[in-house]
């Protein structure tokens, strides 16, 4: 740093010269003003004052500039020294601070640096971020910043104790600042849990910092599905359930995490559930199909883990199924639809009609059965009277009969 | 009699009491209404984003070398955007001595140093007109949460001029280096530390450019139809490459032509317009003329917080043609010292020599002039720019003289005569100007006297104009009048009898 300043002092110099070019008149105007003080370095909080020998009576301004904004200032006159002092504000903030001496015979030009105070007041502290996986490659970075009592950090390759505990570990360890700042990344362990941090620097120390170390991403995992039943009444709930989830370390993963189940039934359409995790375990449940078919179930945590596959088969619940016509075949009755013990069918199973003249399909009506029947009626306004052909699906079953003349 | 009378007064009477009942209500449901308005949600959420650019250094990142977490394209340029605002507020809070918008870019415990130095500014009635026209930052570390950033901003170019009861103390640029560390907080970048590391001498030591060895013999143009508004509406390159034929032939070598700057969209150039002045070009060069491109057209603000926009215009238009080959020279600006009265001529003085900086930092080759409006300004700046160059409408006699003086004020330099000329006009406003005659005399004198001096020049203009505009020489009828008969052929395209002289050959 002083071989700095030096340096400068001697480009400062050089500056100067360029006005040696003046006539000797001037010269000697310009020997009136001379910088009397000699330090160059100061501590922040000091009383700096500026002092300028003068042959005369006037009193130029002089220009003051620090880290964060300049100034002006106008100097006291005493015994033909001129006494520039330092306000407040300038002289407690730490960095450079460039000063020009506004004359209008010689312009005087300089500076000096304002360091910090060697004691810390402060451990200004971040750490970020306040959670990470286990396993040892996640890891939180602790920043410190020490500045003294004016709130300036302190110089470069100050020492800063860094103590942090994990369960039975607790280390100690040296960093140093660089650009004002000190900074340590503090790595997960092999299990969960919290991560405690302190700092240290001249013997002043922090308050207790926490990073909570969270498992690490979920390994693979299987699934199991339990049912009431095996037939397909689309009425019971089959449940789904994940094994506990854990990291690779055996570490189970946090509550909430999220589970997706991807259900492929025989014919490629693909349903899907989700659930998230309490104690490592994520249940999702999803509706018996309403005809016979077959699940093949395999679970996705998105990007990180998957299960192995499970495969359901559902029974036909309703063997076969009666259709009876009335009031000139306007009339539809469905039913009675009976289950695997011959009971009634529950409310809701979906019974389709689809209704065809010249081969042509011209309605489709789609009704929920009740009490066991569906009734279908239709309307002489939507059906002239004439041949029709009508088919019915019910519960993967279909009937169809070829001409059924409505009048 | 009296009937009547009582009539007209009933007739006021229930009409003034329409007129206050209409007004009453018409004022109680104008607050009805008002109260019943509620809030408007476009404005509640902040929706609209107005951003309107205010202050635009040029900034040159370091590569990216950090230490800490790899930062994203993103995230750099909302610490750059913060980070400049940061500095935009600075300059406006030491101008105005307000503390405006200081807490949105500076910490709680940074802020306070601002605020110490505007109260004691305040207090001593100073203030600071100041800009920084160039950084170079360097990302030393960023946090792994993305929270905390430190930068080195090295050689930050700063202008300042200090004012104590509003006058000028000092002007001083000064390359500085800064640490800064900045927090996020509330979706701002703030600034948390700023420590000035280092100072060095501002050296300004940019080589010159070498001044190209063609003898100028050129003229200022404008086209016939639109002058002081050659990219406009009336743009046509057939006009323009007729006119450049006519040059060519009148033996010049080469033209001055001016860059209007709002009309080439100020600090985003507008590519049409771009376009526009690259076609000219193109024209020029067909027809073998050298280009003197004339910036700030129309330009007078100068205030230091604007410099960065002004240097943005300058930049695009410089760094788009700088490899054009008809070009010859840039004129930063025309006439600057006729502004030095209602701007302050150290202010003006310092545009034009960060403007050089700046137009020499990116076109190195080309030469740098400022087209002076008389020969006694042209001492200014002399060591700045590549060539000096000044007009002269005065006594053709003279000339003589004043260019001698002047070679001797000003020796080791080009010494140019970028514009004279005489107008034609005589009529209503001056019945006893000059004829056409008195004209081609002048134009005769003249090139005789260059011949003689060896004087390179450009005369104004080629045509004679018909509608000139009030920015241009203002609303005088006398000084417009005046202005529309300078050129060398009239405006039924007649060649008037100074075109005989429009050069020597």
């Amino acid at each position: 740093m002083t071989n700095k300043l030096t340096y400068m002092a001697i480009l400062g110099l050089l500056l100067l010269s360029s006005f040696s070019f003046m006539s000797t008149d001037d010269l000697e105007e310009k020997r009136t003003l001379m910088l009397l003080t000699t330090d160059i370095s100061y501590e922040a909080g000091s009383q700096i004052d500026l002092q300028f020998s003068s042959s005369t009576e006037t009193t130029p301004p002089l220009y003051c500039s620090n880290s964060y904004g300049s100034t002006i200032i106008i100097p006291t006159l005493e015994n033909n020294v001129l006494h520039y002092k330092i306000p407040s504000h300038l002289s407690y903030k730490s960095g450079l601070v460039n000063w020009t001496l506004v004359d209008k015979d010689a312009s005087l030009l300089g500076q000096f640096q304002i360091t910090s105070k060697q004691h810390v007041a402060h451990l200004e502290t971040y750490i970020g971020p306040p959670n990470i996986g286990a396993g040892g490659t996640d890891y939180t970075m602790l920043v410190v910043i020490p500045t003294d009592t004016l709130d300036n950090p302190l110089k470069n390759n100050t020492l800063v104790q860094v103590q942090h505990q994990f369960l039975s570990n607790e280390k100690s360890e040296q960093i140093w600042t660089k650009h004002c700042i000190a900074y340590k990344n503090i790595y997960s362990e092999q299990s969960k849990g919290r991560i405690l941090i302190a700092s240290e620097c001249l013997n002043v120390h922090s308050k207790e910092y926490s990073v909570e170390v969270m498992a690490g991403l979920p390994t693979n995992f299987s699934i199991s599905a339990n049912r009431n039943h095996h037939y397909a009444d689309g009425n019971q709930i089959t449940t789904f359930k994940t094994s506990v989830l854990k990291d690779k370390l055996g570490n189970i993963v946090s509550d909430g995490t999220y589970v997706e189940f991807y259900i492929t039934t025989g014919n490629g359409n693909i349903l899907m559930t989700f659930g998230s995790t309490i104690q490592g375990v994520a249940t999702a449940k999803m509706l018996h199909p309403d005809h016979g078919a077959e699940w093949i179930i395999k679970a996705f945590i998105d990007g990180i883990a998957e299960s192995n596959t499970v495969t359901l088969n559902y029974m036909k619940a309703i063997k076969d199924f009666e259709v009876a016509f009335s009031e000139n075949n306007r009339s539809i009755t469905i039913g009675p639809l009976q289950s695997f013990m011959k009971q009634m069918i529950p409310e809701g199973l979906q019974v389709k009609l689809l209704i065809y003249q010249d081969h042509q399909l011209i309605k489709t009506i789609i009704k929920n059965s009740n009490l066991g029947y569906s009734n279908f009626n239709l309307n002489l306004d939507s059906f002239t009277n004439g041949s029709y052909e009508l088919k019915i699906k019910v519960a993967g079953l279909e009937k169809t009969f070829k001409t059924v003349i409505l009048w | 009699m009296v009937s009547t009378n009582k009539n007209i007064l009933r007739a006021a009477l229930i009409l003034s009491y329409i007129v206050v009942i209409t007004l009453l209500i018409y004022g109680i449901s104008a607050i009805y209404s008002y109260l019943n308005m509620g809030a408007d949600r476009n404005k509640m959420l902040h929706t609209e984003i107005k951003k309107t650019d205010q202050y635009l250094p040029k900034v040159i990142w370091a590569p990216l070398a950090n230490e800490g977490r790899p930062i994203d394209t993103q995230t750099l340029h909302d610490i750059e955007d913060d980070y400049l605002d940061a500095w935009y507020i600075k300059h406006l809070a030491y101008k105005t001595n307000t503390s405006t918008g200081i807490p949105d870019y500076y910490t709680e415990s940074a802020r306070e140093n601002l605020f110490n130095h505007i109260a004691r500014n305040t207090k001593e009635k100073i203030h600071i007109e100041s800009t920084s026209l160039l950084h170079h930052p360097t990302l030393e570390f960023f946090s792994e949460d993305g929270q905390l950033a430190v930068i080195t901003d090295h050689d930050v170019v700063e202008y300042k001029s200090i004012y104590k009861d509003n006058k000028i103390i000092l002007e001083t640029t000064e390359i500085t280096t800064y640490k800064v560390i900045l927090l996020l907080e509330d979706g701002f970048w703030r600034v948390r530390h700023l420590i000035k590391e280092a100072l060095s001498s501002s050296t300004n030591n940019i080589a010159k450019a070498k001044v190209s060895n063609l003898m100028i013999k050129g003229i200022n143009y404008y086209p016939k139809e639109s002058p002081w508004d050659m990219f406009g509406s009336l743009f046509d390159t057939e006009i323009i490459s007729k006119d450049f034929k006519i040059i060519k032939e009148a033996g010049l070598n080469s033209l001055r032509i001016f860059i209007p700057y709002d009309d080439f969209g100020k600090t985003k150039v507008t590519h049409g317009k771009l376009e526009k002045l690259k076609q000219v070009l193109d024209i020029a060069e067909t027809h073998q003329l050298k280009v003197v491109i004339t910036l700030f057209d129309f330009y007078g603000d100068y205030s230091v917080l604007n410099w960065t926009l002004n240097q943005r215009h300058a930049e695009t238009i410089v760094s788009t043609f700088k490899n054009h080959r008809a070009l010859l020279a840039w004129d930063i600006k025309n006439e600057p010292n006729l502004d030095f009265k209602s701007r302050g001529k150290t202010r003006v003085l310092a545009w034009l020599n960060s403007m050089i900086t700046l137009v020499k930092s990116i076109d190195p080759t080309h030469a740098v002039t400022i087209g002076w409006s008389d020969a006694k300004s042209a001492y200014l700046l002399k060591d700045k720019v590549d060539f000096v160059s000044f007009h002269y409408y005065k006594d053709p006699d003279q000339l003589e003289a004043v260019f001698n003086q002047l070679k001797i004020d000003i020796p080791n330099q080009t010494i140019i005569l970028s514009e004279f000329g005489l107008s034609s006009y005589r009529g209503l406003w001056n019945p006893f100007g000059h004829s056409e005659e008195a004209q081609a005399s002048y134009h005769k004198i003249m090139q005789e006297s260059f011949d003689a001096l060896n004087i390179q020049y450009m005369s104004w203009t080629l045509y004679d104009f018909n509608n000139i505009p009030k920015e241009a020489v203002g609303r005088l009828p006398w000084r417009k009048n005046a202005q529309k008969r300078f050129g060398f052929i009239d405006k039924n395209g007649r060649k008037k009898g100074a075109f005989k002289y429009i050069s020597s050959d």
